[in-house]
């Protein structure tokens, strides 16, 4: 029952003039504009939220501050949600979850009467013998196992992140925070203020500071005001500081947005987490913290009308029994586990209100009403400060128990920067240390209570952000606490049992000590055997009881012992937030459009889209074999745009090619090309292209289109040992390519007018011009990679398209065919032409694939020499050789398996069906006495079905070169200008356009 | 030429809101080596740029210095060159820059142009972090980016230069994000 909600200044974040609801296990829940599901739910006397994890035993609100699992609930959207972060405005429709039956009535609550039968480790005891029971047993457990249930329907919906750069980000908006925001702004900072709460204020928006209860307000109110005024604070509320990393990088999320904040100098004013006191049945719905009643009057103005009992630790348990008293509640008995309170202001209020006071007396057992959902009556007995229990005091029904056996800093942040958490077993106390440089800490995260003090910190904390900052600071005004707020020992072992240590995993006193009997003595081992501290609260309410109790069974100190490092994430976050907004560049070439026009299907190279083949979807091979045909019998054009390009000038170039690159670079003549290969210091061969010298000090190099950006990478990379006089730029995007192959690609480049001489004699195989076509400028290199007579002609980006539609132009006598990657990779593969990358791996090296002939022994060095002389002196543990297969064969794909006496030797790493052949070729590893000509490998093909192929000499097709080559005549050395100093200059004006 | 913007529907806002800007056809230029800065002197502009900075040279242009070797010209109210580039040296130790070919130039202003810019790159654009003439060479929704702080027309904006195939992509890239600041914009 409610007695509907209380007037201000209770229900300060409930808009009474707008009622709204909700459906909660489908039945009507009211409340306000500005309640919470939890608030709703209680505001109709509805405490019975959840089923925990293991014993589904009933469960309520403990914190209200999303610090805990009692409260997760599902809905449509998505399951674990924390009841008290959703607004009961926007939730239309809300169910409990982990439960069979119905929440009030979880037959699975059976469970808490086996459980003597589930020990701690059960998991690990309970399956390990004999053999294979684990899976017998598994697909029950999985059945059970998890809370809610995902929605695999649900629409992702819009993330993304963004960056704020601040001076000083003050985590925390409580008294502490707002002062050290506050300071350092006014200090002339730019501040970033994060709080996990809608509005700020923090403690100061509930919590009684003082006995009159007259310090908050004010307090709040000015400092509210000054922040939200100041424009060097920027405010982010509803938002959760998830980690600190290095150089103070935050991962801060507020709603559908991650932001990545990079900030000069931290202040964590998180505060710190109210400790419940361990006691049989601690866990029924009606018993919850301090803190959490404060909330519930004074942001939600909820007033439960059963009687309540406060269990007090320390002080700040009478100030809530004074503010429930001014709610209206009846206050049935304090239970001080103390001797009394330290204020003795604070008694005698009480008294004076004729709250009866127990004192060395602590609540042994709740017990629950009919139902066994909600708590009737708390037994109340003698105690000590070291947890021994006394004399039957007194059996006080009641509905609702707040209870506070002190604080614990909120130390999570900290430690993720490697600060250390001490405790102190003189006074029952925290303190950090060892913070990482510009780490501040303002307010009870500090140790520090009083609200004067809690002030004077957070300014003291903005001071030294500024001082850090190298800007006025002012002095430090001191700040003092001696208000002592954790019992010693607030934890009651029950004969019976139920005394929860952990309320996410239903970890009772029995199963932290059973964990220390059988031999985990270090904190870090229990949390992992018995999983205390791994569930959503992450400890924050067990890691203090649960060090006590080792510390005690190992005959340790608390400080000893310590607590369980905590690392990110604070708070469960949706993976959505962390993959953001997704970002998938597409690269295009300059010819894009034009593909598109031709009827292209573009296919994915990397991050570009390159034309796969022209024509419809459904007539793809016949596409490929046409366009295949026109290169072998006519002209073919393809745009190889996305080959990557790379100028490298100056003196030393050659001598720089020639220590990157396997081959030979020094003697390579001017105008000429030679094939590239790049390896790695292990010998393996990571890429290959083309180097052109267009002069005697300038070479432009090709690379493959996923690699040239490594190439550029290491090339940058190795000149900066070598410190070679030269210059590397990547022109990969400055230029387009278009390949023109075929018996009459040379006709078609004449017809489009070119200014050089393409004759067989003036322009052999191998050679590279820069001249003039269709008007334009153009690098030309005569190479064959699809086995045909071809220029591989090399433009200005922008001018690409022109020099397309003058080739399209020129090839129509010729019936020019663009073709596509697909149509090349199977031209090349005639050709017995490898891609690295795809008929290479991580192990490739230079003898394994047949390139022994691309490297020159005789060269001092080029990177990975030394490897690939070691590898070429062992013998050969596999081989890439070319195969064939009849048509009527199933066709092997990449990747197939190929097998020798059963065992695994190679794979398939392409093969095509050659119509130019009409036979399917491919290559493949294999091992290597299987590499000779004519004899036969054995491939498991789709459904183990095991072909074998022929091995077959490369290349399948024109073996002796005789079309790409096509009547080269050996050339003399072309006239080129002579070097006019060290760096090389054939310009005879400059040509800067401004 | 097309521009990036052309097949995304894209509006300006007011003059409160961010625009977004296509200057691909405008002209551009680069020069590197070790013999740049000389080559930059004997035409009478500053070499002396730090890298990492841009220069405006009024009615000359803008001088944008991406390292001591390397510097980019750029005129926003001038057409691309009809020029046909070379690449041969244009002194000695200096060679040709194909800016034009290689690099998309967007121009971004408005005043949250720091805040939005903030959802897709990690470096601090704020006036107080990067402010007029500075440079940054980083990257932008995954990509590379140069971006320069400078003033046109009597306005801050950011010079984006992306790389040509690319262009499509990145326009894309900061119309969405754009889109929650732009009212009346997208």
């Amino acid at each position: 029952m409610t007695r509907g909600r209380l007037p201000a200044p209770f229900g300060q974040h409930i808009d009474r003039e707008r009622p709204v609801t909700f459906t909660f296990e489908g039945e009507t829940i009211s409340g306000y504009a500005g309640d919470t599901v939890v608030s709703a739910l209680l505001g109709e006397d509805r405490w019975l939220l959840s089923r925990s994890f293991k014993y589904h035993r009933p469960r309520g609100p403990l914190s209200l501050a999303g610090h805990d699992a009692n409260t997760l609930v599902q809905t449509p959207e998505a399951a674990n949600r924390l009841a008290e972060e959703l607004p009961a405005e926007d939730t239309p429709v809300v169910t409990g979850q982990n439960y069979w039956g119905s929440l009030d009535k979880d037959r699975f609550s059976l469970l808490d009467r086996l459980g003597r039968f589930l020990p701690v480790g059960f998991y690990y005891r309970a399956f390990f013998k004999p053999q294979g029971i684990w899976h017998f047993w598994e697909r029950f457990i999985r059945a059970a196992a998890g809370l809610g249930v995902a929605n695999l329907a649900v629409q992702p919906t819009y993330s993304d992140k963004q960056y704020l750069f601040c001076d000083v980000a003050v985590i925390g908006g409580g008294p502490a925070g707002l002062n050290a925001a506050l300071t350092a702004a006014e200090g002339g900072a730019q501040v970033l203020l994060v709080d996990e709460n809608p509005y700020l204020g923090g403690a100061l928006t509930y919590h009684r500071f003082d006995t009159a209860g007259t310090e908050a307000g004010p307090c709040l109110e000015q400092l509210r005001t000054a922040v939200t005024a100041h424009s060097g604070i920027r405010v982010l509320t509803d938002a959760t500081c998830n980690a600190w990393f290095s150089d103070h990088y935050l991962p801060v999320f507020q709603g559908q947005r991650l932001f990545k904040v990079r900030a000069r100098t931290c202040v964590l004013a998180t505060g710190s987490s109210e400790q419940p006191v361990v006691f049989r049945n601690n866990d029924l719905p009606g018993i919850l913290l301090c803190s959490a009643l404060e909330r519930l009057l004074m942001h939600h103005g909820v007033a439960p009308e059963q009687p309540l009992v406060v269990l007090a630790g320390n002080d700040a348990a009478y100030r809530t029994a004074l503010t429930a008293l001014d709610a209206g509640l009846t206050v049935a008995a304090l239970v001080d586990l103390r001797p009394g309170a330290n204020d003795p202001a604070l008694t005698s209020a009480l008294t004076e209100q004729g709250v009866p006071l127990y004192t060395q007396a602590t609540v042994y057992q709740a017990e629950a009403d009919a139902s066994g959902t909600r708590l009737a009556a708390v037994r109340v007995h003698a105690c000590s400060d070291e947890g021994t229990v006394g004399d039957d005091l007194a059996h006080i029904p009641c509905g609702l128990l707040a209870m506070s056996a002190g604080y614990m800093p909120a130390y999570q942040l900290a430690c993720h920067g490697g600060a250390q958490l001490s405790y102190h077993d003189d006074r029952a106390g925290f303190s950090l240390s060892n913070l990482p440089q510009g780490m501040l800490l303002a307010g009870s995260v500090n140790s520090l209570h009083s609200l004067e003090a809690v002030c004077a910190d957070g300014r003291n904390a903005g001071r030294a952000a500024l001082e850090q900052l190298g800007l006025d600071a002012g002095a430090v005004e001191a700040t003092e606490c001696s208000e002592r707020v954790n019992h010693p020992w607030p934890i009651f072992k029950h004969p019976k049992g139920r005394e929860f240590v952990d309320f996410d995993e239903d970890l009772q006193i029995k199963d932290i000590i059973n964990s220390a009997r059988l031999g985990y003595r270090d904190i870090q081992l229990v949390k992992r055997y018995s999983t205390v501290g791994m569930g959503p609260s992450q400890g924050r309410h067990s890691a203090l009881t649960t060090a006590r109790l080792i510390a005690r069974a190992t005959d340790r100190t608390v400080s000893d012992t310590g607590v369980t490092t905590a690392r990110p994430p604070v708070k469960p976050e949706p993976l959505g937030l962390i993959a953001g907004r997704r970002f998938h560049p597409i690269r295009r070439t300059s010819l894009h459009d034009r593909h598109l026009t031709l009827g292209a299907q573009m296919i994915p190279a990397g991050s570009w889209r390159r034309p796969g083949f022209y024509g419809r979807p459904e007539q793809r091979l016949a596409a490929i074999a046409r366009e295949a045909q026109a290169v072998r019998s006519g002209v073919g054009m393809i745009d190889v745009s996305t080959l990557g390009g790379i100028d490298l000038r100056g003196p030393d170039a050659a001598e720089f090619l020639n220590r990157i690159y396997t081959y030979g670079f020094l003697k390579l003549p001017v105008g000429r090309t030679r094939y590239a290969v790049l390896t790695n210091e292990q010998g393996v061969v990571v890429d290959d292209g083309v180097a052109a010298r267009l002069g005697e000090d300038h070479f432009y190099v090709t690379a493959t289109t996923t690699g040239v950006d490594r190439v550029y990478r290491d090339m940058l990379r190795w000149n900066t040992q070598w410190r070679l006089e030269l210059d590397i730029a990547n022109v990969t995007s400055a230029y387009a390519a278009i390949n023109v192959a075929g018996p009459n690609s040379r006709a078609v480049l004449e017809a489009a007018g070119c200014d050089l001489d393409l004759s067989a004699a003036g322009f052999p195989y191998l050679a590279c011009r820069e001249g003039q076509l269709a008007g334009l400028p153009v690098r030309l290199l005569r190479v064959g990679f699809v086995g045909e007579l071809g220029f591989e002609l090399h433009v200005p980006s922008l001018m690409a398209a022109t020099l397309w539609d003058s080739l399209m132009a020129a090839g129509e006598d010729y019936d020019l065919q663009p073709f596509g990657v697909e149509t090349q990779r199977l031209l090349r593969l005639e050709k017995g032409h490898i891609i690295v990358g795809q008929d290479t791996d991580g192990m490739s090296h230079p003898g394994e694939i047949g390139l022994n002939w691309a490297i020159n022994n005789k060269k001092p060095f080029f990177v990975g020499g030394r490897s690939v002389t070691i590898l070429a002196g062992q013998p050969l543990k596999r081989q890439l050789v070319g195969f064939t297969l009849g048509t009527g064969a199933p066709q092997p794909k990449e990747g197939h398996l190929v097998l020798r006496d059963g065992a695994i030797v190679g794979n398939v790493t392409s093969c095509e069906y050659s119509p130019t052949l009409d036979r399917i070729i491919g290559l493949a590893y294999a091992h290597p006495s299987d590499s000779e000509p004519g004899g036969s490998i054995t491939i498991r093909t789709d459904d183990g079905v095991c072909v074998a192929a022929e091995v077959a000499a490369l290349p399948f097709y024109d073996p002796d070169n005789a079309r790409q080559t096509l009547c080269a005549l050996k050339q003399p050395r072309p006239a080129w200008p002579a070097p006019c100093s060290r760096w090389h200059s054939r310009a005879a004006a400059t040509r800067l356009w401004f | 030429m097309a521009s990036p913007l052309q097949s995304l529907a894209f509006e300006g806002g007011g003059n409160e809101a961010l625009v977004l800007r296509d200057f691909r056809l405008a002209r551009r230029a680069g020069v590197r080596g070790p013999g740049a800065s000389d080559l930059l002197t004997s035409h009478g502009l500053p070499a002396d740029i730090a890298p990492n900075r841009i220069s405006d040279q009024s009615d000359r242009g803008l001088v944008m210095a991406l390292s001591q070797r390397e510097f980019w010209l750029l005129h926003p109210d001038a057409a691309a060159s009809s020029q046909q580039p070379d690449s041969a040296a244009l002194a000695a130790g200096a060679w040709p820059l194909y800016c034009q070919h290689s690099h998309a130039w967007l121009m971004l202003s408005g005043e949250p142009k720091a805040a939005m810019m903030a959802k897709l790159c990690g470096v601090d654009l704020g006036d107080g972090a990067f402010p007029l003439g500075q440079v940054a060479q980083t990257q932008m929704a995954h990509v590379s980016v140069v971006i320069a702080h400078h003033d046109y027309q009597n306005e801050a904006v950011f010079s984006l230069f992306v790389d040509q195939s690319l262009a499509e992509y990145a326009a894309g890239a900061l119309i969405d994000a754009m889109s929650e600041f732009n009212q009346s914009g997208i």
